[in-house]
């Protein structure tokens, strides 16, 4: 008894604990509040669209249409239309591409339904993943090879180029199966010269002796890797902005282990317009700035619409650009390094000779196709910047703006030298109906899972059943606001599947406090007594028993993809919250209605 | 185990021995069936396109596969999905143009085609996903490995183990020989059943490593037996939530997740069985002792 003299009062929670409790499901509640109203579909309106009509005229002539206008948002120029059928998304933003000017200004995009006041609060619904809300999942694969083939061209050109500006006889430089350049020659002083060149123009390339007469050249592992990062990054940006085009505000366009692209268009239900734009090309060419109305030239925008005069051909194509790299300057000043291949150099180093101290503009174009199906070209002047000297094969172009904006440029000179083709490796399409009928599948498992549970703990623990009922419920509140709190949480099929188990292993918190108090009552102590050993003896087993659910739960995170994903959050948030609910909040009510209950006869 | 002592047993022991073979016999023949059947395994992992369709209901399947083998030169599976009407349409190659096209093939059949949902695989990526999985469970099972022999002496966690193994091994057999599609989602359902088949083994054998500390002088099969006893409603009343709920999953939760459900609802059954049977036999035949685990003084015993 020393111990308990010593310590706290027996079954005595303070208050502080009660207020941490009260708090947190009082918040959850709040933020999983929203998720039951769900959300709609609906299609914004941007300010530079031009509308044609007032809403309510619009709303009269959609409802005539047969839309299920839910209502129209007007504020700030922007308007939002909310549907209250889900499958007319795509039937709207056709019959609104006719009332609008522009009608690449149409955003498709979900709304909230929950009230205004609950989500002023900052509580937003649960995100829902492509099975439970419909749309289409592409995964795309970016090949490197070709990427890596074009700078294995560029480095034997460059070799070859040096090898006949030097007047050097006897060398063999030749390209061999497995990614390496033979360099043959018996001249020792040939090989040195050789060695200093690729040494000094090419530190990323390695260099080693193979046999007496010949040196072997390979693309050193790291600048491998570095390649083939920058592709799929730079692949990645150009989906982005294409994907911007498409009007879907909530797609993922995210990377996918080392050169995939995993692209999600919720509401989008025909793929074959979204593969046409994932599917385009873009390019990059650099023009000689000209007066403006001269003879010869032509006028391109530049990115803020500002008209540039340029000559009518280009002096090269991006299809010369191998590579393209910020960094800051001798001055300090940030620029981008681009690296011609030789053919490119050549050409630039020509024009650039004739025109030192004249500007030069840089434009990106881009090949699309709309939705009928024709292909039309967008350009856009990205800089323009002045030659200070004569350019070779590698040059930097300054007056990007900041560093960030170089890198951006940079990016874009590589986007426009897009050289790795992409090709789609998988393709999922979950109809709108579908993707309904899944939830309320989902759901109502969810219910009726629960509702037995509730049931059957009530009538087996009696006593003690509805506190193990109330657990059940907080924890679901916790669960559900987690979800809806957590960034990046995403609720999808499976995910409702680990939902449901939750439901049913959640009581088992319970469950073994329970077994224990009723082994201690069976002892012959008293209820009070019971219910604090019972929780200590319990406390153990019940880690013991979750962390191994746990670890299979981080696992299926860590490897599986996106459904399994959800499986793996719901049923690892589940353990936590069941834990919480069933070890802290379950004591504290137990404490508080039985916590002094000194009875021994007491039946549970 | 001799013979000669059996009569000597309680009850309670005689029935974990005799389940114990049980399940032996059970784990040798479901590796058996699996050596011989193999797994209808699914799109995710061999790649291919499945297409769910929805049409007028007095469409027979044969008409649609006679459609379907005008229009593409690979055999196309034409299955029924739950209620007239709709079918599950599966090519085994990725054939962009028939499958993105569902409605100008169905056009001589019908005007009124609804693409529920499609997938698309390429054979790389099923081959991936493949790898994946194995990867995640063998990961899973080191790490469960690794936690149990830090957590518990090796003879309990063999236990333990044996009858993670068995589960896993019934619920893989089943899947083979039905042959009921094994997918990605299937896959899943097996981790989370390595997870629950713990549960119900760890917490056994939590109450035996009490028992042992506090009553290191008893015999080991009634340590076993009394840990059972002990543990036995607590087991009876999760394992019955649990497979009310997954069975509520079963039969509310739609097509998608049917596999999933039978799944979980085998391997939660099967895992119950199996902490109470091989779970404690295994490391009672390893001789586990109470100096197995170090007395340390414990002030929370009565």
């Amino acid at each position: 008894m020393s111990k308990q003299n010593k310590a706290k009062i027996l079954n005595h929670y303070s208050a502080w604990k009660y207020v941490v409790l009260v708090v947190t499901i009082t918040i959850m509640f709040f933020s999983a509040l929203p998720t039951f109203y769900g959300e709609d579909s609906a299609i914004q309106v941007s300010k530079d669209a031009g509308l044609k009509l007032a809403p309510l005229a619009l709303q009269q002539q959609l409802l005539s249409s047969g839309m299920n206008v839910k209502r129209i948002d007007q504020s700030d120029g922007q308007t939002l239309i909310v549907l209250g059928d889900n499958s007319q998304q795509a039937q709207l933003k056709s019959l609104l591409a006719e009332r609008v000017q522009d009608p690449s200004e149409l955003t498709l995009m979900l709304a909230p339904s929950a009230p205004n006041w609950m989500l002023s609060l900052g509580f937003s619904p649960i995100k829902l993943g492509l099975d439970l809300r419909g749309g289409v999942q592409f995964l795309l694969d970016v090949e490197i090879e070709p990427v890596y083939k074009l700078h294995y061209n560029t480095f034997v050109e460059s070799v070859r180029q040096f090898v006949r500006d030097e007047s050097l006889t006897g060398v063999t430089v030749q390209q061999q199966v497995g990614d390496r350049v033979q360099i043959t020659t018996s001249d020792s002083g040939h090989r040195q010269v050789l060695r200093t060149f690729i040494s000094q123009k090419y530190p990323n390339w390695q260099l080693s002796n193979n046999g007496a007469n010949s040196l072997s050249v390979v693309l050193s592992a790291a600048e491998k890797n570095n390649i083939q990062d920058l592709t799929v990054k730079q692949n990645l940006q150009i989906m982005r902005s294409r994907i911007e085009q498409l009007g879907i505000t909530e797609a993922v366009v995210q990377r996918q282990g080392e050169h995939r692209i995993r692209i999600e268009l919720p509401g989008v239900q025909d793929p074959a317009e979204a593969k046409s734009v994932i599917g385009a090309t873009a390019s990059l060419a650099f023009y000689q700035v000209m007066q403006s109305n001269s003879v010869n030239s032509k006028t391109l925008n530049d990115e803020k619409g500002q008209p540039v005069s340029v000559a009518r051909r280009a002096v090269l194509g991006g299809e010369h650009i191998v590579d393209a790299r910020a960094q800051l300057g001798e001055m300090g000043l940030p620029e981008v390094v681009i690296h011609l291949d030789r053919d490119g150099g050549r050409k630039m180093s020509d024009f650039s000779r004739a025109n030192i101290g004249k500007p030069m503009a840089t434009s990106y174009s881009e090949y699309s196709r709309d939705e009928q199906g024709k292909i039309s070209q967008t350009t856009e002047v990205i800089s323009v910047a002045t030659i200070r000297s004569q350019l070779g094969d590698r040059f930097s172009i300054t007056g990007a703006g900041d560093y960030a904006s170089a890198q951006q440029l940079a990016l874009l000179l590589r986007a426009g030298s897009m050289t790795a083709p992409v090709t789609i490796v998988e393709e999922r399409t979950i109809g709108p109906s579908l993707g309904e009928e899944n939830i309320t599948n989902g759901f109502a498992a969810l219910a009726l899972g629960m509702a037995f549970t509730l049931l059957f703990m009530g009538l087996w623990y009696r006593r003690l059943g509805w506190i193990a009922n109330v657990a059940l419920l907080s924890n679901m509140v916790l669960l559900f606001g987690l979800l809806a709190l957590i960034p990046g949480a995403v609720l999808t099929l499976p995910g409702i599947a680990g939902l449901v188990l939750t439901v049913g292993m959640a009581v088992d918190t319970n469950v073994l406090i329970f077994e224990r108090i009723k082994d201690k009552l069976r002892e012959g102590r008293s209820f009070a007594h019971a219910i604090d050993r019972g929780f200590d003896s319990a406390f153990s087993t019940i880690i013991d028993a979750n962390i191994t659910t746990m670890i299979t739960a981080v696992v299926l995170y860590s490897i599986g993809n996106g459904p399994i994903q959800g499986f793996a959050l719901t049923l690892g948030l589940g353990l936590l919250t069941s834990m919480f609910t069933g070890i802290f909040a379950s004591r504290a009510l137990v404490n508080w209605v039985y916590g002094r209950d000194f009875r021994r006869d007491v039946k549970v | 185990m001799k013979l000669s002592n059996l009569s000597k047993l309680s009850k309670l022991s005689k029935a974990r021995y005799l389940s114990s073979v049980l399940s032996l016999i059970i784990m040798i023949s479901s590796i058996g069936i699996i050596f011989s059947h193999g797994f209808n395994w699914g799109l995710d992992f061999t790649g291919g396109v499945v297409t769910e369709v929805k049409v007028d209901a007095n469409i027979q399947a044969s008409q649609i596969s006679q459609l379907l083998a005008a229009h593409s030169e690979q055999e196309v599976s034409v299955i029924s999905a739950g209620e007239p009407g709709r079918w599950v349409l599966r090519y085994s190659q990725v054939d962009a143009e028939t499958s993105s096209n569902i409605a100008s093939v169905f056009a001589p059949l019908t005007d009124n085609v609804e693409v529920l949902n499609s997938s698309i695989v390429g054979p790389q990526i099923g081959q991936e996903l493949a790898e994946q999985g194995g990867l995640a469970l063998l990961v899973a099972m080191l790490c469960i490995l690794v936690y149990l022999s830090f957590r518990f002496e090796w003879r309990l966690a063999s236990g333990a183990l044996l009858a993670l193994f068995h589960d896993v091994v019934f619920v893989l057999a089943v899947f083979s020989l039905t042959q009921m599609e094994f997918n990605l989602t299937i896959l899943a359902a097996v981790l989370a059943i390595l997870g629950y088949s713990l549960n119900d083994s760890i917490v056994i054998a939590d109450r035996i490593r009490e028992v042992l500390i506090a009553k290191p002088k008893m015999a080991i099969d009634e340590i076993c037996s009394s840990a059972v006893k002990a543990t036995f409603s607590r087991t009876m009343v999760t394992s019955g939530t649990t497979l009310i709920t997954v069975a509520a999953l079963w039969f509310m939760g739609g097509i998608p997740l049917q596999g999933f459900s039978i799944a979980m609802f085998l391997g939660i059954l099967i895992g119950t069985v199996s902490s109470i049977s091989v779970g404690t036999c295994l490391p009672e035949l390893l001789k586990v002792k109470a100096e197995h685990y170090e007395v340390k003084p414990i002030s929370d015993t009565p």
